[in-house]
């Protein structure tokens, strides 16, 4: 018996596989644990939401949609566009540098409650000399690489 | 005293900046000291070990402290941390007290972060030397104690269990590295991604996607409104005596209050929050007087802020001694740290004896600028507050966009990683699950990997992890207690409730 204990715990593990044998684990491990995630926290919530006791997270809430998915177009395109003009000013950081303006231009006025003459005249300023100045610092006095 | 040579105008320049930095976007509401670290980073880049250093632990001292301007004038906490400094602050400041509620803050916040920097070079050098004798599998050890700590602190186990285990998954992807013993295969991946990720995400981007992106996500969720522009911050007059004088009979509370707060500080993966509030409590329950705590009472605000600054030095404990980031903001440390060609752990002090004096002297000078600035100048600082959010955050996104691109000298890459994870934690954190645990894992994980495979391979059997060593057999026992620790304290709570709620 005790040697089917020592049989059981002993391991070799081939090299040539040796790269899946941590994640082999981790993979049931995770199983396991999702199981009982499911079991114990997501079907009690699940049934307090369908008694209208909870909402769901996200589709339940109430959400700036406009704000949200603007964001992450923004986003998307920011980093995009970055290293599309990027690459016709190599070396430059130039790429950063107008992106950036029109990025921060943008994401500020969609942030933005209340479009004051007071509040655009500061947005596009701070669009302009923002990018300008963190581009200079960056790249120029420490030459950081930007793209 | 070699070291002291290293020290020049800048150094203490940048330690004083960063120190400005820090508490400004400590004030802020919804900034945090990490995300000061995290947006700040890539000036370190062009900076030299020792004043990139001094840079960080300005942020880090600056950001855990200026949470306390939003929490006492506005009852917002500006960090996680000073929650419970929300509940004598601002009722001090609508008394018209504000500017003597954030004097006490600011004399409590430097007691504490000096108490914590004290415990911090004595201790770390200790833990170090004991932990530089560990094998593999003490190694593989410490970091599941660290990762069942985190979720035995968790608000739910299991939660934060499986929130780790997510974060040890997502560091595996790439390849099982050829320089850690590994065969150089990648796995967890598609071929088509092995061109991008075949070193794995890097851990700078997945962090700053993580506290930065995300959060950014998070707040135009709910619409960014500056909800604040309306509200007057009106900071009274008042002179340094009173606030002085508010200590008079309380240094046991200060005290006390420090040293939780560093030791909770040590614990991985716990944030601020649970130092402040574990000190308000104890506080709560020994103090003779608690009549007025709640209402406006100094020894509320001495607990609150003398804890969450002690932090700092508590965190830094298990990071130089074991590599372990004792929070998020320790963990970004971390991949400084890293960029800088310098491996956390327990070789750290005795290799690199020098850093580690020229660490704790910003420690301590971020400490003592903290208080000039702030008890000087709280009334400035306090007007930051007002900065709204739609200029802000564009420029947090650039300054994450810099930070991530340049940390491997340009891949297009790691700026698309901040988006991955930045959508992922945004995620995270709306189904419930636990960005802490989450983090230390991913920090973790291949480590984790290497140690618990290569430990197998020398010994053959499981086995080996029971009786390599005394030690082996006492971290088990501190795991054990861990877990045991956090079950009585969930049905302590349960009795509560049920007793509470007839």
């Amino acid at each position: 018996m005790a040697s089917g204990l020592s049989d059981l715990l002993s391991v070799s593990i081939d090299f040539e596989t040796s790269h899946l044998f941590f994640p082999a684990i981790i993979h049931w491990l995770l199983a396991g644990l999702f199981a009982l995630v499911l079991v114990l926290k997501v079907a009690p919530f699940l049934a307090a939401v369908k008694r209208g006791e909870r909402t769901l997270p996200i589709f339940g809430e109430s959400m700036d949609v406009m704000r949200f998915f603007g964001t992450l177009a923004l986003i998307v395109a920011y980093f995009y566009l970055m290293a599309v003009v990027g690459d016709l000013f190599p070396y430059t950081g130039y790429g950063f540098l107008f992106v950036s303006m029109g990025f921060v231009l943008l994401m500020s006025l969609l942030y933005l409650h209340v479009w004051s003459r007071k509040n655009l005249i500061i947005v596009v300023v701070n669009a302009v000399v923002a990018p300008s100045l963190a581009w200079f610092v960056l790249a120029k006095l420490f030459t950081i690489t930007l793209p | 005293m070699e070291f002291l040579s290293l020290f020049d105008l800048t150094f203490f320049l940048l330690a004083a900046f960063g120190t400005l930095v820090g508490v400004i976007f400590g004030a802020i509401p919804g900034m945090t000291a990490t995300m000061a670290v995290a947006v700040c980073l890539p000036l370190t880049y062009a900076l030299g070990l020792h004043h990139g250093l001094a840079l960080l632990l300005g942020l880090y001292v600056g950001g855990i402290s200026g949470g306390m301007v939003p929490a006492v004038l506005l009852n917002i906490p500006g960090t996680p941390s000073s929650i419970t400094t929300t509940f004598d602050g601002y009722p001090m400041a609508r008394k018209g007290q504000g500017e003597k509620a954030l004097r006490i803050c600011v004399i409590a916040s430097l007691v504490g972060g000096l108490i914590s920097a004290l415990v911090l070079f004595l201790f770390a050098p200790v833990l170090a030397n004991f932990s530089i004798k560990f094998s593999y599998v003490e190694k593989f050890l410490i970091i599941l104690l660290a990762l069942s700590v985190i979720a035995s602190l968790s608000s739910s186990m299991l939660i934060g269990i499986f929130s780790g285990v997510i974060g040890i998954w997502l560091s595996l992807i790439g390849d099982y590295s050829i320089s850690d013993g590994g065969n150089g295969h990648t796995r967890l991946m598609f071929d088509f991604m092995e061109p991008y990720l075949f070193e794995g995400f890097s851990l700078l981007p997945v962090l700053i996607g993580i506290f930065g992106v995300a959060t950014i996500l998070l707040e135009a969720e709910k619409g960014v409104k500056s909800d604040l522009t309306h509200e007057r911050v009106k900071v009274s007059k008042s002179d340094g005596a009173g606030a002085l004088a508010a200590f008079k009979g309380r240094f046991t509370n200060l005290t006390r209050s420090s040293f939780i707060g560093t030791f909770v500080g040590m614990l991985p993966g716990v944030g601020g929050s649970a130092a402040s509030v574990l000190a308000y409590t104890q506080e709560k329950n020994l103090s003779r007087d608690t009549s007025q705590m709640g209402k406006g009472a100094p020894q509320g605000l001495i607990a609150s802020e003398s804890a969450n600054n002690a932090l700092t030095g508590g965190a830094l404990i298990p990071l130089l001694s074991l590599g372990i980031p004792g929070d998020a903001t320790t963990a970004v440390l971390i991949g400084a740290f890293t960029l800088q060609g310098i491996q956390v752990g327990p070789l750290f002090i005795p290799e690199n004896t020098t850093t580690w004096y020229v660490m704790m002297t910003a420690l301590v000078f971020a400490n003592i600028v903290m208080f000039f600035l702030m008890f000087y100048a709280i009334k400035y600082i306090a007007k930051v507050v007002m900065v709204p959010k739609h200029i802000l955050f564009p420029l947090i996104v650039m300054m994450c966009v810099v930070g991530a691109y340049a940390i491997n000298y340009g891949i297009m890459f790691d700026v698309w990683t901040l988006l991955i994870f930045g959508v992922l934690g945004y995620l995270i954190q709306k189904i419930g699950l636990e960005v802490a645990p989450l983090i230390i894992g991913f920090i973790l994980g291949s480590q984790a990997e290497v140690y618990f495979v290569k430990s197998l391979e020398s010994f053959g059997t499981y086995t080996i992890f029971f009786t390599r060593s005394p030690i082996a057999m006492v971290l088990w026992a501190l795991i054990a207690a861990s877990v045991l620790f956090s079950i009585v304290i969930r049905l302590k709570a349960r009795n509560k409730t049920t007793t509470q709620t007839p």
